[in-house]
């Protein structure tokens, strides 16, 4: 079974999925669906287009250097099949998986961090930026009282 | 009872709709880089007259892959804003299927040097010095504020 990936978006296509297009000069493209279809009949580029793997990567929004990407390549080396060989092969597979897992999530995790102190701070600005624009009763006689008391001391003063 | 047969209408003719398709489809951005190698520039930009050609196909913008009438609307083109952005466009390398398999980590090693990728890849370890960095300089500024109160 041979699993492509998406011209598009990288994701896989599996066998009886998608669309194929040859072109005239006989290069051939795959689509997993016909959104990335439609999106390279647009002649969009994928690499600007957010939702693509390609974007995510260059854009560091995921994890794009590991050791853990070591792993998984094209060699070109043929190797003679080996019973114990491939049972050790497997259990490293899921052993890699389940730690590149655990970083991605870490790396998440280091993306998104200082993310609601950020927004706080942000809100807090606005509102402060805008308060003349909320007419909740108490807020208006609070500003009320500081007005009056503004205008006595003025008068103190004077 | 199945359908017998579809109505005879225009818009129900396939092949005519596949013919228009396949002729007005425009070059990609690869193979127009193709295109602007000197070798082949020089071809395109010297075709012999052609009648079914806007302008005998003599007025021929390689970037765009436009035939037009005559030299001044051509020149009007390259001054415009869509040529402009083909041109800007065609400076990055085209986008290839061994890059959509690069961005999931699918890359061949033939035990040569690979060169890293150009654009800003990020690693969890990068990540977490930045964002360590980025904390000790809000505490530092922090403290700072505290003393001068």
């Amino acid at each position: 079974m041979r699993l492509e990936k998406c011209y598009f978006c990288s994701s896989t296509v599996y066998p009886g999925h998608g669309t194929m297009f040859v072109r005239n000069d006989g290069k051939s493209f795959r689509f997993c669906r016909s959104k990335c279809h439609r999106n390279f009949k647009m002649k969009r580029n994928p690499r600007k287009v957010r939702w693509t793997k390609a974007f995510r990567k260059a854009a560091g929004k995921e994890m794009a250097i590991d050791s853990t990407f070591e792993f998984e390549k094209r060699r070109n080396v043929p190797v003679r099949y080996d019973r114990d060989l491939m049972s050790t092969t497997i259990k490293a597979m899921k052993r890699v998986q389940e730690i590149r897992a655990r970083r991605e999530r870490a790396f998440f995790k280091q993306r998104m961090s200082g993310n609601k102190e950020r927004e706080r701070d942000l809100d807090i600005k606005e509102i402060q930026k805008s308060i003349h624009l909320i007419s909740t009763p108490t807020i208006k006689a609070k500003e009320m009282q500081k007005a009056a008391a503004e205008s006595s001391r003025q008068m103190d003063l004077d | 009872m199945s359908r017998v047969r579809r109505k005879r209408m225009h818009c129900n003719n396939k092949e005519l709709h596949q013919k228009y398709k396949s002729k007005r489809r425009t070059k990609d951005l690869d193979q127009i880089q193709e295109d602007l190698k000197p070798e082949n520039k020089q071809r395109l930009l010297s075709l012999p007259e052609d009648e079914d050609l806007p302008g005998l196909g003599q007025h021929y913008c390689v970037e765009c892959s436009r035939y037009y009438v005559d030299e001044r609307s051509l020149g009007e083109h390259n001054r415009g804003r869509e040529h402009k952005r083909r041109v800007r466009d065609l400076k990055a390398p085209a986008y290839t299927q061994k890059e959509a398999e690069a961005a999931v980590g699918l890359v061949t090693d033939n035990g040569r040097a690979l060169s890293t990728p150009a654009v800003g890849p990020l690693s969890l370890l990068s990540l977490k010095q930045k964002n360590d960095a980025v904390a000790a300089a809000k505490v530092a500024s922090a403290d700072r504020t505290m003393e001068t109160e």
